[in-house]
């Protein structure tokens, strides 16, 4: 039993070691459509910073603050359940998209693969194409050699640090935070997570890449579960391909026995996660169609129709008819509609007051000038509207009832809490025991504007 | 032969193990300070809390609260990686320095 197989894993390594990718460079349907996603979304993300709406950053997080600013919206922390439906309708948009195109995320929208992508482009400049890579590597370190890694270095790390800072933009003011870079007076905070997000871009674009799918992302172990046989995946037709190998010319494929794969590798040296995509599906494979554009290339210059690795589902493969509508799809369409319906439907309405009343815990009631009683309540007032406004108290319930103080429209500034004093006087007898009454907020200059909110008065037993 | 684990369970921990301790358990100090603090202003905490925290301000608190999770979440990690890697029930030790 001494040399029982269980004894010795624990002398090797227990992770395989990983090599370096070269991703080949590639041009084709599917490597056009992520170059366009690329510079929608990353021009999206450097862009929204710079916008402005009424003088005031359209896109902010105002943490210090505790204010969210969307496009003319303005979230507070009372607004939390908006925030939680948006988090919530972007993991069921995943999921659909998931169910309906298998890993279209991954492959094209995904900022892991949006930033490599972008720092793979600065890699090709400087280092040239794949084969240069490898051969740059491998050889020494000569005059040229070193100039390239620098360049190459130096346009990353600038890159991540635009990065960094456009990233801590969604949090500061962008022109705020140019001035205090500018000054060299940025805050510990600031510069924290710029360096941080700036590190974790050039670190997570420039050298993990592929093993952040592999390895760290929590979605490439479960999106597993969204696919069904209907789900869009990308495939190698076995059928057609093999058996693979190198051909002469002139003669029918087929007459030499002979598949239509030439065994030119292109498609594994194009794979940005080095998989062989002939040896069938791979958690590994983010769907990004490289090794598609690969192939069809490769497929025109024979003659040979396109599609030896294609976009397909399990059921065409099986030969059955592909169904959008299934339960799994319907179910995340009615969730997704369901709920993106609620949240508009709620923001139209959502009224910028929100009005809290608490009965003074001082004194039950009190008695003035002999005919009337007296209560006394704190209100809380908060205007969640982007202008100030001026409120007006009502307050009915009881025949007679007025009140006393505030005598007159009270001003909140926007984005503001007011505390109130509220005193209600009613006529000592009518005003008897436990009375549920209700106060009234108004905006005077916006009738529309309104709050009404329960409480008791308490006057004596009679 | 079914049923063998060969995980080691004396085995070190390696950088890897540390990076998914820390990794995991980052993505949930994001999850819980994102949902904690949507409904808890730090500064109430602060004047809640003991005197020496008096002087902190709204950001300080977030990344406190912040740390304060990935600590907990790493325990949690940590703590969790080494009981899956104990010995089953049973199990032969193996012995050191056999080859």
């Amino acid at each position: 039993m001494s040399a029982s197989p269980q004894s010795t894993p624990g002398d090797l390594p227990f992770y395989e070691a990983a090599r370096k990718i070269y991703p080949r460079e590639i041009d084709g349907r599917f490597s056009s459509l992520r170059k366009a996603a690329v510079v929608a979304l990353l021009g999206l993300f450097y862009g929204l910073p710079w916008l402005s709406l009424d003088s005031h950053q359209a896109l902010l997080f105002d943490l210090p603050a505790r204010k969210f600013h969307i496009f003319g919206l303005t979230l507070w922390p009372q607004d939390f359940l908006y925030l939680a439906i948006l988090l919530i309708l972007a993991a069921l948009t995943l999921f659909f998209f998931t169910a309906l195109a298998g890993r279209l995320w991954c492959g094209y929208a995904c900022p892991q693969t949006v930033w490599t992508e972008l720092f793979t482009w600065i890699e090709q400049w400087t280092e040239g194409t794949r084969g240069k890579r490898m051969k740059l590597d491998r050889g020494p370190w000569t005059l040229e050699k070193v100039f390239r890694k620098t360049l190459k270095q130096v346009l990353w790390i600038g890159l991540a640090t635009y990065t960094g800072y456009t990233f801590v933009a969604y949090f500061v003011p962008i022109r705020q935070l140019s001035d205090q870079l500018w000054h060299l007076s940025l805050g510990p905070a600031a510069t924290f997570w710029l360096f941080l997000y700036s590190l974790a871009t050039y670190g997570n674009a420039g050298f993990l890449r592929e093993q952040v799918c592999k390895y760290m992302c929590p979605y490439a172990r479960f999106q597993s579960a969204m696919f069904d046989r209907s789900t869009l995946i990308i495939a190698y037709d076995q059928q057609r391909g093999e058996p693979r190998g190198a051909r002469r010319r002139g003669v029918a494929a087929r007459a030499q026995g002979l598949g239509d794969c030439v065994d030119c590798t292109l498609c594994v040296q194009v794979c940005p996660t080095g998989i062989d995509i002939r040896k069938g599906l791979q958690y590994e494979c983010i769907a990004c169609g490289a090794c598609i554009d690969a192939c069809d290339q490769v497929m025109d210059r024979l003659g040979s129709s396109r599609g030896l690795i294609r976009y397909t589902t399990e059921d065409t493969e099986r030969g059955f008819a592909v169904r959008i509508v299934r339960p799994r799809t319907m179910v995340y369409a009615a969730l997704l509609l369901g709920l993106s319906g609620y949240l508009a439907y709620s923001l139209t309405t959502r009224m910028p007051l929100i009005v809290d009343v608490i009965r003074d815990r001082n004194a039950l009631y009190r008695e003035v000038q002999g005919t009337q009683i007296e209560n006394t309540y704190a209100l809380k007032v908060i205007n969640l509207d982007h202008g100030a406004h001026a409120y007006q108290l009502t307050a009915s319930g009881i025949d007679g009832l007025r009140v006393a103080e505030p005598a007159e429209a009270f001003q909140t500034p926007a984005g503001s809490v007011s505390n109130v004093v509220v005193r209600l006087r009613a006529p000592a007898d009518r005003a008897t025991g436990v009375r549920r009454i209700t106060i009234a907020v108004e905006a005077i200059d916006q009738r529309s504007i309104h709050v009404t909110e329960n409480t008791r008065f308490i006057g004596p037993t009679s | 032969m079914p049923g063998v684990y060969i995980i080691p369970p004396a085995r070190r921990f390696v950088r890897m193990d540390v990076g998914i301790v820390l990794w995991t358990s980052f993505l949930a100090a994001c999850l819980a300070s994102l949902l904690f603090f949507a409904a808890v202003d730090p500064l109430l905490l602060r004047d809640a809390g003991p005197a020496a925290f008096r002087h902190i301000d709204r950001e300080e608190g977030y990344a406190l609260g912040f740390v304060f999770f990935w600590v907990i979440g790493s325990s949690a990690s940590a703590l969790t990686l080494l009981l899956l890697r104990m010995p089953p029930p049973g199990a032969e030790r193996p012995k050191s320095g056999t080859p």
